[in-house]
């Protein structure tokens, strides 16, 4: 999710960082050992296609939401948001609280249950329930176009680390990382891949915990490290969450609070969480209601400590990462002069040089095992969700309607490794043209808000038509691909997205590529919900009877079984919200 | 499922924390390799956490495993056919 890019430059680099010692090597290689047996060990219980796809639909809360939380934390995204925290300062956690907590909290309590008693297998096929074939068939083509690309895109970012930190070739990264992903999910599925990310998520824990702990230590405690990034940046709007964002001008990432709360933390991070079908089939794997409305609880819970292993580092690399020398280490832009002619470290690296710094033999390999194991599972997330919406909502559904279950299985197992494929055929385009990386991760985007428009509609208004909805997709989508190129076209076009268009040059030479796309996605998702309304009145609505179990409304919510206080999802939601609230209260 | 999940958890746990601990202790006084971790001797503590954390995940995954090996007297589900 929100992947910030990772730099093409790294490709010019000569010279690794560092290189792994036997007991490292020992250590990466058992990883791979598990991996691979988890693989062989499910496969004889995935014989059907509910297996196969949903896992069976018995995970219990904690696995479902362990994965559903996993599946997002690729590497790819680690790095980038470290590089990130370095460049704009704590600003950044707001992708991991308020971008992703609430929608979280909010697919738990009152989404759920319509995916859940609908029993959908996934977001295309609710969007068929609801809308028809054409939400469908726009959904699950651009879905599955966009899955492999951008598991591609994180198998390149694997190769290429591996590259600079340890020196491997390239050919010899991709090839490994898509064979064994390709292999576990292959043989087990939804299941295999949801126990390998159970594994990955708790290795990603052990292997980058040490860093922030072993800084902290070093800069003498929070209340030292806050003082010294004063001191360092000239300003303390680096360690400031809520208190810079009255204005574009006052602080590093040139965002206003409505971009914030508007575009991230309901547009975008509403869209990713509730309908991006990566997520969404984690949960849909859960034993029952209750697990399924527990597990993105659970997630958040967890997601809510993230930032102390992804954010933290790269605040602590403000002030303790230093060169040769025994000077600080300023890192560059991607692309810079200094990254590109100067030998310098660009943003992105900064999660990689703190490992090194820190970790020797021993450690480093766990913490090399964390990133290959953060990458493994973003692809692996990618692929598992791909051969569903193919076998399920392309394959099944337009090409081959009334075939046996094991054909499907069969199929399956077929497009993971077609997929796979795909994705290493991605991986070295984007070899040959790094810019491509930068396109696939925007045409995410592009799907994103509007489709959270259309389900949410969907969920909530039993007026919505079938129309509305088909309509209503397609227009907010294209509004999103319009207004990309308008600023792809002239950048003094990001006025009119931020309703001034008076902006002085200063100001739109502020606004960073990230603080466009919030608004990009608020306004392709109010294009979206405009348009779906507009068109559901003008036409016919859709009868009571089909829209029992899949709108609010027309739906009578079964009793999910908790009795007591702590058994009920609710209550947990409210515990972790209030957590949230308190930590951005702390840090405002 | 076939697998409880805190098995194979466990088991990397115990085998990497067991590694990292065994190497720590191996290693245990060696400056100039514990330099960078600010002078404390990481591989054996945090193997050591580690390995605890493994033995706790295997053994309640064990125990929990024991009586789902008995014979299997409810009906699986049967199996579902995609909802085109």
């Amino acid at each position: 999710m929100h992947v910030a890019p990772i730099p093409a430059i790294l490709l010019l680099a000569t010279t690794q960082l560092t290189h792994l010692a036997p007991v490292d090597l020992a250590i990466l290689l058992l990883y791979f050992a598990m991996v691979i047996f988890i693989g062989f060990y499910v496969k004889g219980s995935t014989n059907t296609s509910e297996q196969f796809f949903l896992a069976g639909r018995e995970m219990s809360a904690w696995i479902a939401g362990l994965s559903f939380v996993s599946a997002n934390l690729g590497s790819l995204e680690l790095m980038g948001w470290a590089g990130a925290a370095y460049q704009y300062g704590i600003l950044a956690t707001h992708w991991y609280w308020i971008g992703a907590i609430p929608a979280m909290l909010f697919l738990g309590i009152v989404m759920m249950p319509f995916y859940y008693i609908s029993k959908t297998h996934s977001v295309p096929g609710y969007l068929q329930l609801r809308f028809g074939e054409g939400a469908r068939a726009v959904s699950g083509v651009s879905f599955a176009f966009m899955t492999v690309l951008m598991s591609g895109v994180n198998m390149y970012s694997m190769a290429l680390v591996m590259k600079v930190v340890l020196g491997w070739d390239i050919n010899f990264s991709v090839w490994v990382g898509a064979v064994t992903v390709a292999l576990y999910v292959m043989l087990g599925g939804l299941r295999s891949a949801i126990i390998n990310e159970v594994l990955q998520f708790v290795l990603i824990w052990a292997g980058a915990a040490l860093i922030p702990i072993l800084g902290l230590i070093e800069a003498g405690g929070w209340t030292n490290l806050k003082a010294q990034i004063a001191v360092r940046m000239g300003s303390s709007d680096y360690m400031h969450l809520w208190s810079t964002l009255g204005s574009f001008k006052d602080n590093p990432m040139g965002v206003h609070w409505t971009g914030i709360v508007f575009g991230l933390g309901f547009v975008i991070a509403f869209g990713y969480w509730t309908t991006d079908f990566l997520v969404v089939q984690r949960v849909l794997s859960a034993n029952n209601l209750r697990s399924a409305r527990m597990a993105p609880i659970i997630g958040s819970a967890f997601k809510m400590f993230v930032p102390f292993f992804v954010i933290l580092p790269g605040l602590l690399a403000l002030v303790l990462l230093k060169d040769s020398s025994g000077h600080l280490m300023q890192l560059y832009p991607d692309g810079s002069d200094m990254v590109l002619h100067h030998g310098a470290h660009s943003f992105n690296e900064v999660l990689p040089l703190m490992m090194i710094r820190y970790l020797g033999p021993g450690l480093l390999g766990l913490g090399i095992t964390a990133l290959i194991a953060g990458f493994m599972s973003g692809m692996a997330g990618n692929v598992s969700a791909f051969s569903t919406v193919w076998t399920y909502d392309l394959y099944g559904a337009y090409i081959n309607k009334k075939a046996p279950d094991a054909h499907y299985v069969s199929m399956g197992r077929w497009s993971t490794i077609v997929g796979m494929l795909i994705s290493v055929g991605t991986a070295y385009l984007v070899m040959g043209a790094a810019s491509i990386m930068d396109y696939v991760q925007e045409l995410f985007s592009f799907f994103i808000a509007p489709l959270f428009g259309t389900v949410i509609l969907g969920m909530l208004w039993k007026r919505a038509s079938k129309a509305g909805g088909f309509w209503g997709l397609l227009a907010g989508t294209a509004s999103s691909i319009f207004m990309w190129l308008m600023v792809l076209h002239d950048k003094a076009n990001i006025r009119f997205m931020i309703l001034q268009p008076h902006a002085s040059a200063d100001t739109i030479l502020r606004v960073q590529a990230m603080a466009a796309n919030l608004y990009r996605a608020a306004w392709s998702w109010l294009v979206c919900v405009l348009v779906t309304v507009v068109v559901s009145y003008c036409t016919r609505p859709t009868p009571e009877s089909q829209l029992t179990g899949l709108v609010y409304g027309s739906t009578i919510i079964p009793d999910d079984g908790s009795t007591k206080i702590y058994e009920k999802p609710i209550f947990w939601a409210i515990v972790v919200a209030t957590v949230l609230f308190a930590l951005n209260l702390w840090l405002w | 499922m076939g697998l409880d999940i805190r098995i194979p958890l466990g088991l990397v746990f115990l085998i990497i924390g067991g590694i990292m601990a065994l190497f720590g202790l191996y290693t245990h006084g060696d400056a100039a390799l514990y330099q960078r971790s600010l002078g404390i001797d990481i591989n054996l503590v945090w193997g050591g956490l580690m390995f605890a954390f493994g033995a706790i995940m295997f053994f309640l995954g064990k125990r929990h495993k024991a009586p789902e090996d008995a014979p299997d007297t409810h009906n699986s589900a049967p199996s579902a056919r995609p909802r085109h």
